[in-house]
């Protein structure tokens, strides 16, 4: 599903990532661990096209995403779900607006939408909260619109940016209980992440990151 | 038609999220236009006055005092049958004194004292259109004041010549400072449209990351430039409007010049539309300028 080879991204001559190999295969859930500047960001960021490495290859789906054009990174995305540590919901819209953003892009009709909207509110237990705007939830509950929003295209791969960050303890649990739910339906998931509770939760596959490199690659931990 | 009602909606919503902004947006742009405007209306004005004076040529010839009935008669006939000469009006002397005491009924003081009417005979001619070039109109006046008992020839050939001219200082200073103004009105709205980008950055962002294409993302502030270019357009308009309804009413200018029966319009309504359409095209082209940076980023 995804597959990197010899990739390294440089900010100012300094290495981000540097000479990343790396094979993820469809349906895995992988946590991308590693302490603040390791390169956790900037390796999503690859992923999704938001920046493009200056060495190495990027397979996503058998697409090199190094060589997308601007017109053609926003069918990739269409094909992954992102879910991000500060929720990126738009405040002026209630949780159904933005759980259907996704499916208001590609022009699907309004009856497929509701549809599709109450059923991945549903899937993160938000449906009560479907006329509410995102200024009066809680974080749990941002985090949880947001991961409807990326799912409600059905992705073949979900990609977290420290999903957990800004949540406590038992709501972070509750956040990495959805992933592995959607996971479990056949999704391909990458989080990256420091906390190191989500790693006890998962006992999936883990990739350390140290300094832009990739410094373990554990099948999983008991 | 989903992503169309979306669009449509989004560009409503930037106009309302930035009320200020949009109305200062607006105001700039009707000035703008409207100072444009005014040297299309004085070009359309001179234009009209000057087609009107050409389609009319009147040539006045005074005739001398003390002239028998006979040799008015006679010099009647003669400048009748000239080939240039479309109609003839004799106006007598009692007829020209009774015409100035009915348009200048304040000025008649000037006659008192005078004793005898000292208003001479005159010829009105009206001349053939084929007639009416500068150099046609010239050279026949000069003809006629040869001819012995024409004591003057008048014409207003002279005010066409230079309202001729002064319509192709119009045309020049239209080109000008419609030049300038347009680049203005798209500089406005560029700023207008790039502060609204700014304001919904991180909106545009979240559209970018969920996989919205460019046009997607492009076509709500393009709308919203057309729609400001549009309403500046309109207002310019209404300013314009009633701009020449103060004038024409205060100064009375209608029927002043001579020969000129309709001296003052205001724009026919294929201009009008021509006008607001203008300020669409300059709003979506200052939209267009300020989502040329948007358009750099690939992420």
């Amino acid at each position: 599903m995804i597959q990197l080879f010899h990739v390294s991204k440089y900010f100012d001559r300094r290495p981000a990532v540097s000479d990343i190999n790396l094979e993820i295969g469809k349906g895995e859930f992988v946590l991308l661990m590693g302490p603040s500047g390791a390169g956790k960001t900037t390796l999503l960021k690859l992923l999704f096209c938001a920046e493009t490495p200056d060495e190495g290859q990027i397979l996503v789906n058998n697409r090199n995403v190094a060589r997308l054009t601007a017109s053609q990174v926003p069918a990739l995305r269409r094909k992954m779900g992102l879910v991000f540590q500060d929720f990126r919901l738009l405040p002026n819209r209630t949780v159904a607006e933005n759980v259907a953003l996704p499916l208001m892009i590609q022009g699907t009709s309004a009856f497929e939408t509701r549809r599709k909207v109450t059923e991945a509110l549903k899937a993160v237990g938000l449906e009560h909260r479907k006329e509410s705007r995102p200024g009066v939830l809680s974080a749990g509950e941002q985090q949880r619109a947001c991961i409807a929003r990326a799912i409600i295209n059905s992705p073949i791969i979900l990609l977290g940016d420290e999903p957990t960050g800004n949540l406590d303890p038992d709501l972070a649990a509750e956040i990495i209980e959805l992933f592995k739910t959607i996971n479990a339906r056949g999704t391909t998931v990458m989080i990256a992440t420091h906390n190191r509770e989500v790693m006890q939760q998962v006992s999936q596959r883990v990739v350390t990151l140290n300094q832009g490199r990739v410094a373990s690659d554990l099948g999983g931990v008991g | 038609m989903r992503r169309l009602v979306y669009v449509v909606r989004e560009a409503l919503t930037n106009v309302r999220y930035n009320r200020t902004t949009t109305l200062v947006a607006v105001a700039t742009t009707a000035f703008t236009l409207a100072c444009l405007g005014i040297f299309v209306l004085l070009y359309f004005n001179l234009k009209g006055i000057t087609g009107s004076l050409k389609g009319d040529i009147k040539v006045i010839i005074y005739l001398q005092d003390g002239l028998t009935s006979q040799s008015q008669a006679d010099l009647q006939h003669r400048i009748k049958n000239e080939r240039e000469v479309a109609s003839l009006t004799y106006v007598s002397k009692e007829q020209a004194l009774a015409d100035f005491r009915k348009q200048f009924p304040s000025e008649q003081h000037l006659l008192q004292g005078l004793g005898e009417n000292p208003l001479p005979v005159s010829l009105v001619v009206t001349l053939a259109p084929e007639f009416g070039s500068a150099e046609s109109v010239k050279h026949w006046a000069e003809r006629m004041r040869a001819i012995p008992g024409v004591a003057q020839v008048q014409y207003s050939q002279e005010w066409i010549e230079y309202l001729n001219q002064l319509i192709r200082y119009l045309e020049l200073g239209a080109v000008i400072v419609g030049g300038i103004l347009s680049a203005a009105s798209v500089a406005i709205i560029a700023s207008t449209i790039r502060l609204a980008l700014y304001a919904r950055r991180d909106e545009i962002e979240i559209l970018r990351l969920i996989g919205a294409g460019r046009i997607f993302i492009r076509i709500p502030y393009l709308l919203e430039g057309a729609v400001l270019g549009a309403a500046g357009g309109a207002l310019s308009l209404a300013m314009l409007r009633a701009g020449f309804e103060y004038v024409s009413h205060r100064a009375g200018m209608p029927g002043r010049l001579v020969g000129v029966e309709s001296a003052l319009s205001f724009f026919p309504a294929q201009m009008s539309t021509l006008m607001v359409f203008g300020g669409l095209l300059l709003g979506f082209a200052g939209s267009f300028v300020s989502l040329i940076e948007l358009g750099r980023a690939r992420s």
